[in-house]
């Protein structure tokens, strides 16, 4: 009886292993209706851009919100930001980047109430859609896609069209209107930072800068480090080379400029850094 | 009870405990999927983010290349399917022209080297 005991409990976990190796391994479960934040980061990054060229066409900034908030970002503004970047150091073109990094902008100047936590759907992605449930966006009406997972009530009314962020009016060029030495040794030496402002005075991302020197010459962009502002960019310079800055979009260049060199209060000397503030005219 | 058919009993019984674990308690899961198993809602609604795109730039191969992440599927193929989905779904009728406009393009459309359609 003690050994047929043993026969009952081996064919239990014989069992177990047989279930388990079927459910895993011959026949698991099959995601055929997943949801947009179970992609992989690649695709996000797809998903990313195609939503910022959406947004470039139509200006909704909420239904732009509603679709990345699909994406269970933790923070949707650092996740477009990054990806900016990582487009740029790709190659990738400049509109393309300019369309993510402007997203991340106007998503920035106009914080919403859809948090990626509070959009993400709610059901696992087994769950077959529910008929009738995704809602077409309508360019007056809060998006998302469907109506399946919880939104907040807040956004479920009828939602006016947001305005963008201005980008700078074309062919009018910028105007070097302020130049400050920095002798902060908090900053990093030889610094150049450049900011660029609309002819409102507002920062405009995305906006070409061209730093020349005798040995060449390098191209970067404002809006790729929001948390300092949206029309912000900067670039290290080296102690003893003079530059020439300019605003690629127009506008006389800036020349001479070289990093300054600050006394510090023990008596020493250090690189300070500059600041050059374009606006348009 | 026969010993026989308590074994195969309690095997049954494995069995059915390691399915329960295997596809309710730890299913096999899917952290990196590919866009091609999204739900047809979130795929309709990435056709109209392609297709609102392309009312503004009008860049066929743009749009063919963003298709493309949905399917092994010509543009056309996804593009049409989508069209219906969103049809069932009750787009709002701006939303469905702007897909119907990109459907006919990527219709017409044909990758590099199959001799483009104006």
């Amino acid at each position: 009886m003690r050994g047929f005991r043993w026969q009952l409990i081996l064919a239990l976990i014989g069992g177990l292993i047989l279930g388990v190796l079927y459910s895993w391994i011959l026949a698991p479960v099959r995601y055929v209706d997943t949801s947009p934040n179970t992609l992989r980061a690649d695709f996000k990054d797809q998903f990313r851009s195609s939503i910022a060229a959406a947004y470039a066409a139509t200006g909704n900034l909420e239904r732009a919100r509603a679709r990345l908030a699909l994406l269970g970002d933790p923070n949707t503004i650092d996740a477009l930001s990054a990806q900016a970047q990582r487009m740029l150091a790709a190659g990738d073109s400049f509109g393309n980047v300019q369309q993510v990094a402007q997203l991340a902008a106007d998503l920035r100047a106009q914080p919403g109430i859809v948090q990626a936590a509070t959009a993400r759907p709610t059901f696992p992605p087994t769950r077959p859609p529910v008929q009738g449930s995704p809602q077409p966006i309508t360019s007056t009406e809060t998006p998302p896609p469907q109506g399946t997972f919880e939104t907040p009530e807040a956004i479920s009314s009828p939602t006016p069209r947001p305005t963008r962020t201005p980008s700078p009016a074309p062919g009018k060029p910028f105007a070097l209107v302020a130049q400050d030495t920095l002798c902060e040794p908090d900053l990093q030496e030889g610094l150049l930072q450049v900011i660029v402002l609309d002819s409102r005075r507002r920062q405009v991302p995305g906006a070409e800068i061209v730093v020349a020197w005798d040995a060449g010459e390098e191209h970067f962009f404002t809006g790729f480090k929001p948390e300092l502002g949206d029309g912000y960019a900067d670039f290290v310079m080296k102690a003893g080379t003079v530059y020439n800055v300019r605003v690629a979009a127009g506008g006389p260049p800036v020349s001479g400029v070289t990093p300054p060199s600050c006394s510090s209060e023990s008596g020493g000397s250090f690189t300070g850094a500059i600041r050059l503030t374009f606006q348009q005219d | 009870m026969p010993r026989w058919l308590a074994f195969l009993l309690v095997l049954a019984i494995g069995i059915a405990l390691g399915l329960v674990y295997g596809w309710v308690i730890d299913p096999v899961e899917y952290v990196d999927t590919t866009p091609n198993t999204l739900r047809s809602d979130y795929r309709a609604d990435y056709v109209l983010m392609v297709a609102e795109a392309y009312g503004s730039e009008q860049d066929a191969a743009t749009a063919a290349r963003r298709l493309a992440i949905l399917g092994s599927e010509g543009p056309g193929e996804i593009a049409a399917s989508a069209l219906q989905q969103a049809r069932g779904y009750g787009f709002a009728a701006p939303d469905l022209e702007l897909i119907q406009k990109l459907t006919t393009a990527m219709q017409a459309w044909k990758p590099p080297g199959e001799g483009a359609v104006p």
